[in-house]
């Protein structure tokens, strides 16, 4: 009994030992997290530009659709403003993205620029890296009669990155999982 | 040798006298063997005490060359014990080169002191180590650049050149169908559709980190979403039939 108790609490401390070591990132380590981490935001910023294309063919906006879906975490919902109103919807990413693609205009251009952090990753109790990055995403939708809507909106996307595991002909891989979570309205305004 | 010097003595004072007072010359019996004699002995004397200055001058200038050998002496220990300390105390602010100039200089000064033949013997041994670890350092960054150069043969007119050609030809494609061309084209390469791809995106030592693994068929789509074509080939796996099997990226 004495034994196996002295052998749990070795195998505790050897994982113990290798989370204390995990903890500890290099700052060019730290860094490469970061560049990941904003490189997905970028990647979301073309798929919502290709999905609300209405030159996209349908079958590439619904194949987008479900490679826009791989870079949030389950249950992440997307906030919509408008000039128009005073309150944000906040929908499921996959209802937000199909919505996009139905919008009832003519010609829709969306683009996302000054894209950076305004909240480090930082390490959670649990693991994980949280930070927040700040977007602005300038929105125009042109009708069949010539009517254009342009918003400028201020959004904030809150990005989750933890390290795993996976093995790969039989080699274990650490890699780092970015996903992203919520993107909140913090500001709308008309555009031009 | 008492008899000698009184009458010496007694002669010094006539022949002071004679100089000093012609009048006494003139009051003694004047002979002139007698102030020959006096003359002679005159000049003897006035040799001895020019001699004797003679003498004098050069032990002061003997002493003076003595005194300045041991100050230069002193002078050249410190120097070389400051210069021993600095080498000892180094932290990197001096190359290699130069502190074994610096010990080659002290140890040419040939000093007789025990304490600078124990900095000598303490520097030469840090020295020893430093030599060996850059010499290390020097042979690791030599096999380091050899193996990026073999890398880079491979990436760039090897057999990853053409799979680098495949993917950037994606991300290059002007419209979708395009693209999908290029796609089908760059999956003729590959074992199937499946063939993992892993992309690094730091490695420090033993610590190598990936992006997600992705497969060839997501990664050429993100290619063609994105319309870029951000990474190179760092490794590939073929199999038996020269497909890959397994794809390792790396940022250009």
């Amino acid at each position: 009994m004495k034994i196996k108790a002295f052998f749990l609490i070795l195998a505790f401390s050897a994982i113990g030992s290798q989370l204390a070591a995990q903890d500890v990132l290099s700052p060019s380590r730290k860094q490469a997290i970061d560049s990941l981490a904003l490189e997905k935001v970028r990647d979301l910023s073309k798929y919502i530009s290709i999905i609300g294309n209405k030159d996209t063919p349908w079958s590439e906006a619904n194949r987008v659709i479900e490679r826009t879906l791989e870079l949030f975490a389950d249950g992440a919902m997307m906030g919509v403003s408008s000039i128009n109103r005073e309150e944000v919807n906040y929908y499921g990413v996959r209802e937000y993205l199909e919505r996009l693609m139905a919008l009832n205009y003519d010609r829709v251009n969306i683009q996302w620029y000054n894209i950076q952090y305004i909240s480090d990753l930082e390490r959670q109790p649990d693991g994980k890296y949280v930070g927040v990055i700040t977007i602005y995403q300038r929105f125009e939708g042109v009708t069949k009669e010539g009517l254009k809507y342009v918003d400028v909106t201020k959004k904030d996307v809150t990005v989750y990155v933890e390290r795993k595991t996976t093995q790969i002909s039989g080699r274990i891989i650490g890699f780092w999982d970015v996903m992203l979570g919520d993107i909140r309205v913090t500001e709308t305004k008309p555009g031009n | 040798m008492g008899t000698v010097f009184a009458e010496s003595h007694t002669k010094f004072s006539e022949f002071l006298l004679l100089f000093i007072n012609p009048l006494t010359m003139m009051k003694n019996s004047f002979s002139p063997a007698r102030l020959k004699h006096r003359l002679s002995f005159g000049m003897m004397l006035l040799l001895a005490v020019t001699i004797g200055a003679g003498l004098s001058s050069c032990n002061s200038q003997k002493k003076l060359a003595k005194k300045k050998a041991e100050q230069e002496l002193a002078e050249k220990t410190a120097k070389a014990k400051a210069d021993l300390l600095a080498i000892l105390n180094d932290d990197g602010k001096m190359t290699l080169e130069e502190k074994e100039f610096k010990l080659a200089a002290v140890k040419r000064m040939n000093l007789d002191n025990q304490e600078i033949k124990d900095l000598i013997g303490q520097a030469e041994e840090k020295l020893n180590r430093e030599r060996a670890a850059l010499e290390k350092k020097k042979e690791e960054d030599r096999l380091q650049r050899e193996k990026e150069a073999r890398e880079r043969e491979m990436r760039e007119s090897g057999p990853y050149r053409n799979i680098n050609l495949a993917l950037d030809a994606v991300g290059n494609a002007s419209d979708i169908s395009t693209a999908n061309m290029k796609i089908r084209e760059a999956l003729v390469n590959f074992a199937g559709d499946d063939v993992p791809v892993l992309i690094l995106i730091s490695k420090e030592g033993e610590d190598s980190d990936y992006d997600k693994p992705t497969t060839i068929r997501k990664y050429l789509e993100f290619l063609k979403d994105q319309k870029k074509s951000p990474n190179k080939v760092l490794n590939a796996v073929f199999d038996a039939n020269g497909k890959i099997k397994e794809l390792e990226l790396i940022k250009k």
